[in-house]
C-alpha cells in the first residue's frame, strides 16, 4: 500500500538554475499538493507529459527526495520518519537505471541482497527462483559490461526483486528499451500484481498504460488532474482513443 | 553495511584499468625507472668524461713552452689530453665555440721566467660555460701545475710549506650520515608520496561518486536501506585506501630499487637507507600519511559529488594537484625546518615531518601538532563531504 497525502516538492533555484530554466523565480514547484493511494494487487499508473512531476513524485516515494510538505506511507511506514524501514519494503526500477559494469550478475545481486539485509538461506532461494524465471543462469558469471541490453534488463529486474519487496516503483521503466526488452518489464509488472504486490508505474507510453493499469492518475504541472480507476477513465472518455483523450485533458488545463 | 559497501567498491575499483595504472603500476615503477635513468645518465656522463680525450688549446708562440711541457707531464689519471698550439686567442675562441677545443689557456711570454724570477704569470683560461664541467676540469690541470711550481719554489727559497701556510683547516661533520643523507633524500621522498597519494585518490573519488551518478547507479543505491553517511564512509574508505596504496607502493618501488633491482651502488647510501627503513619508521610514516590522505579524499569527494560528469570532476580536481604539490616542494629548500609555525601549515608540515623522520630528528611534539592539524582538517573535510553528499540536487543528475 502507498498512501500519498497533500504531497508537495519545491526546489530552490540557484542563479545557475535560474539561467538554465530562463526564469527569475527563486523556487520551482515540481509537485503541488497531490494525494492518491495505490492498493496491493493493483497497478497504479501515473501518467503525465515531460516535466509534469512524475519522476519527482516517484523519487519522493522511493525516499530519494524528501517532501517539502505532505506525507507518504509505504505499507504503513512514514518515509520521512523512518526512511530505512520504508526502503526495505520498496523495489525501485527506472528506465535509466545503470548497473555496475565491472561486476558479474552474481556479485551485483549478492551486493544488493546484503544491502537489503536478506538472510543467506532466503537469498539463495530467491536467487534460484529469479534466475530460473528470468533465464539468467547462463550469464551469471559474465561481467555485466559484456552483456546485451536484454540481459542487463533481466539483471536490473532481479536486483529490484531480490528482497521480495511489497511495493514496486517503476519510473518510466521501458524508456529507451526495444519492444522485446520492454516485454520483460511488462511481464514483471503483471507478475507483481498477481503476487499481490503494490505497483506504481509512471509512463507516457499510452499502449503500456492501456495494457497494465488498474488505477490511473494524470499529473500536469505538478497537480493531479485525474485520479480514478482506469475503467472509469475509459468510460468518461470524450475522444475515441487514449492518446487523444490525454492530449485533450492536458490541453484543457494549459 | 559500511564494510559491504567498502568491499564492493574496492572490488569494482580494482577492476578499473585506469585506476590500476594510477594506483599500482606507476607508483611501483616510477622510482626504479627514475633511478635507473638517472644512474645510467650519470654513469655514462662520468665514464665519458674520463675516457674522452680533452683537446686543450695553448696560445703561445713557443711550441715547446714550459707550460705545455708541465701539462704533458701531469699524471695520466687526470685525464687524456691533446695539446694544440694557437697563434692567437681569436682562433682559439672560435674552436672552443665549435667544441673542437674544450678549453684553452693563454700563456704569456713571462711564463718562461717564473721559475727563476719568483714572479707570477697571468694565465687566462677560455671555456664555454654551456659545456658543463669544463671550467672545473681546467682548474684541475692548472692547479696541479701551480702546486708543482710551489714545491720547486719552496726548495729554491729553502722554506717549508708550513712556514707560509699558518692554518691547516679540516672539517668534521658532526651530523650522522643518516641525518645528512636523510635530509637530502627526505626533501624528495615526501614530494613523491604526496603526488602519488593525491593521484591514487583522484580516480577512485571521481569514479565512485561522479561516475556512479553519471552511470545511473547511485539512484538505485540510495533507495536501499543504508544511511547516506554509511554509503559515504564505505566509498570514502576505498578512496583513502587507494591513496594509501599508491603512496605505499611508491615506497615499495624504492625498496625494489634498493633490494631487488640493485640500482643504488653506493654502500654508504645503502647503509643509511637500511637504517632508515625500520618498522618504527614505517609506523610513524603512516601516522603522518593517513590524515593527509583522508584530507585529500575529503577535499575531492565534495567536488566529485557536485560534478555532473567525469570530465567536469576531472577538470576541477586535476589542477588541484598543482596547488597540493607546490607546498610539497618546500622539502627541496634547505634550511626550512619543522617548527611551531610550519607544523600548522597543511602539506608543508607533512613534507617537513617526513623529512625529519627520515633524518631521525623528528620531534614527537611537533609530529603530534602536525598530525593534529591534518586530522582536524580531515574531520572538517569529511563533514563537508557529508553535507554535499546529503544534498538532493547533488545526488541525481
Amino acid at each position: 500500500m502507498i498512501q500519498v497525502e497533500n504531497l508537495s516538492k519545491e526546489f530552490i533555484l540557484t542563479r545557475k538554475l535560474q539561467k538554465e530554466y530562463a526564469t527569475k523565480d527563486k523556487v520551482a514547484i515540481a509537485v503541488d499538493n497531490i494525494s492518491f493511494e495505490c492498493k496491493p494487487g493493483r497497478i497504479f499508473s501515473l501518467l503525465g507529459p515531460n516535466g509534469a512531476g512524475k519522476t519527482t513524485t516517484m523519487r519522493m516515494i522511493s525516499t530519494l527526495f524528501a517532501p517539502t510538505k505532505g506525507s507518504i506511507k509505504i505499507a504503513g511506514i512514514d518515509v520521512v520518519e523512518n526512511p530505512n524501514e520504508a526502503r526495505k519494503k520498496i523495489g525501485f526500477l527506472t528506465g535509466s537505471t545503470g548497473l555496475y559494469q565491472r561486476l558479474t550478475p552474481n556479485e551485483l545481486i549478492k551486493y544488493f541482497a546484503d544491502l537489503y539485509h536478506v538472510p543467506t538461506d532466503k537469498f539463495e532461494e530467491r536467487k534460484a527462483y529469479l534466475y530460473d524465471l528470468l533465464n539468467m543462469n547462463d550469464f551469471q558469471h559474465k561481467r555485466i559490461g559484456k552483456l546485451s541490453t536484454g540481459m542487463k534488463q533481466k539483471v536490473s529486474i532481479c536486483r529490484t526483486m531480490i528482497h521480495d519487496p511489497e511495493v514496486i516503483v517503476f519510473d518510466e521503466p521501458t524508456s529507451g528499451l526495444d519492444v522485446i526488452t520492454s516485454e520483460n518489464i511488462i511481464k514483471l509488472i503483471r507478475d507483481c500484481k498477481n503476487q499481490g504486490k503494490t505497483v506504481i508505474f509512471s509512463s507516457h507510453i499510452m499502449s503500456e498504460v492501456d495494457l497494465l493499469s488498474d488505477d490511473l492518475a494524470i499529473i500536469h504541472k505538478g497537480k493531479i488532474i485525474f485520479n480514478d480507476t482506469f475503467q472509469n477513465f475509459k468510460q468518461q472518455m470524450t475522444t475515441d482513443n487514449l492518446t487523444s483523450e490525454f492530449i485533450y485533458l492536458i490541453g484543457k488545463q494549459s | 553495511m559500511i564494510f559491504t559497501i567498502f568491499k564492493k567498491e574496492l572490488k569494482d575499483t580494482l577492476r578499473d584499468r585506469r585506476t590500476i595504472i594510477m594506483m599500482v603500476i606507476i607508483p611501483i615503477f616510477i622510482f626504479p625507472v627514475i633511478m635507473t635513468v638517472f644512474t645510467k645518465i650519470s654513469d655514462s656522463f662520468n665514464s665519458d668524461t674520463i675516457a674522452k680525450t680533452l683537446n686543450i688549446g695553448i696560445v703561445n708562440e713557443d711550441k715547446s713552452n714550459d707550460f705545455l711541457k708541465s701539462l704533458n707531464n701531469l699524471p695520466k689519471e687526470l685525464g687524456k689530453r691533446e695539446l694544440i698550439i694557437f697563434k692567437d686567442s681569436n682562433e682559439l675562441k672560435k674552436q672552443i665555440n665549435l667544441d673542437s677545443i674544450q678549453f684553452g689557456v693563454f700563456v704569456p711570454q713571462s711564463y718562461a721566467q717564473i721559475k727563476d724570477s719568483l714572479l707570477s704569470a697571468d694565465l687566462k683560461i677560455y671555456h664555454n660555460a654551456t659545456e658543463l664541467g669544463m671550467q672545473e676540469r681546467a682548474e684541475v690541470f692548472v692547479n696541479a701545475i701551480n702546486e708543482n711550481i710551489k714545491i720547486i719554489r719552496y726548495a729554491q727559497l729553502n722554506i717549508k710549506p708550513e712556514q707560509i701556510q699558518p692554518l691547516k683547516i679540516s672539517y668534521e661533520n658532526v651530523a650522522s650520515e643518516k641525518e645528512t643523507i636523510g635530509k637530502l633524500i627526505g626533501g624528495f621522498l615526501p614530494y613523491l608520496f604526496i603526488a602519488f597519494g593525491f593521484m591514487g585518490c583522484m580516480y577512485p573519488a571521481i569514479d565512485l561518486f561522479t561516475g556512479e551518478k553519471e552511470r545511473g547507479t547511485l539512484e538505485t543505491l540510495l533507495t536501499t536501506p543504508v544511511s547516506r553517511w554509511q554509503i559515504l564512509i564505505g566509498k570514502m574508505g576505498v578512496v583513502v585506501m587507494s591513496g594509501l596504496l599508491a603512496a605505499s607502493l611508491t615506497m615499495l618501488g624504492i625498496f625494489l630499487t634498493i633490494e631487488v633491482f640493485d640500482i643504488i651502488k653506493e654502500p654508504k647510501i645503502l647503509e643509511v637507507i637500511h637504517q632508515i627503513l625500520t618498522v618504527k619508521f614505517i609506523f610513524m610514516f603512516y601516522l603522518i600519511l593517513i590524515p593527509l590522505i583522508i584530507f585529500f579524499a575529503g577535499v575531492m569527494i565534495p567536488i566529485a559529488v557536485y560534478a555532473k560528469t567525469f570530465k567536469e570532476a576531472q577538470s576541477i580536481i586535476a589542477p588541484m594537484n598543482a596547488i597540493i604539490v607546490l607546498p610539497a616542494m618546500v622539502g627541496f629548500f634547505p634550511g626550512v625546518e619543522l617548527n611551531l609555525t610550519t607544523s600548522c601549515i597543511p602539506i608543508v608540515n607533512v613534507v617537513l615531518a617526513t623529512k625529519e623522520l627520515i633524518a631521525g630528528t623528528l620531534d614527537v611534539g611537533l609530529l603530534a601538532l602536525s598530525s593534529g592539524i591534518m586530522i582536524s582538517l580531515a574531520t572538517i573535510s569529511i563533514f563537508f563531504s557529508y553535507k554535499q553528499f546529503g544534498k538532493e540536487t547533488n545526488l541525481v543528475s
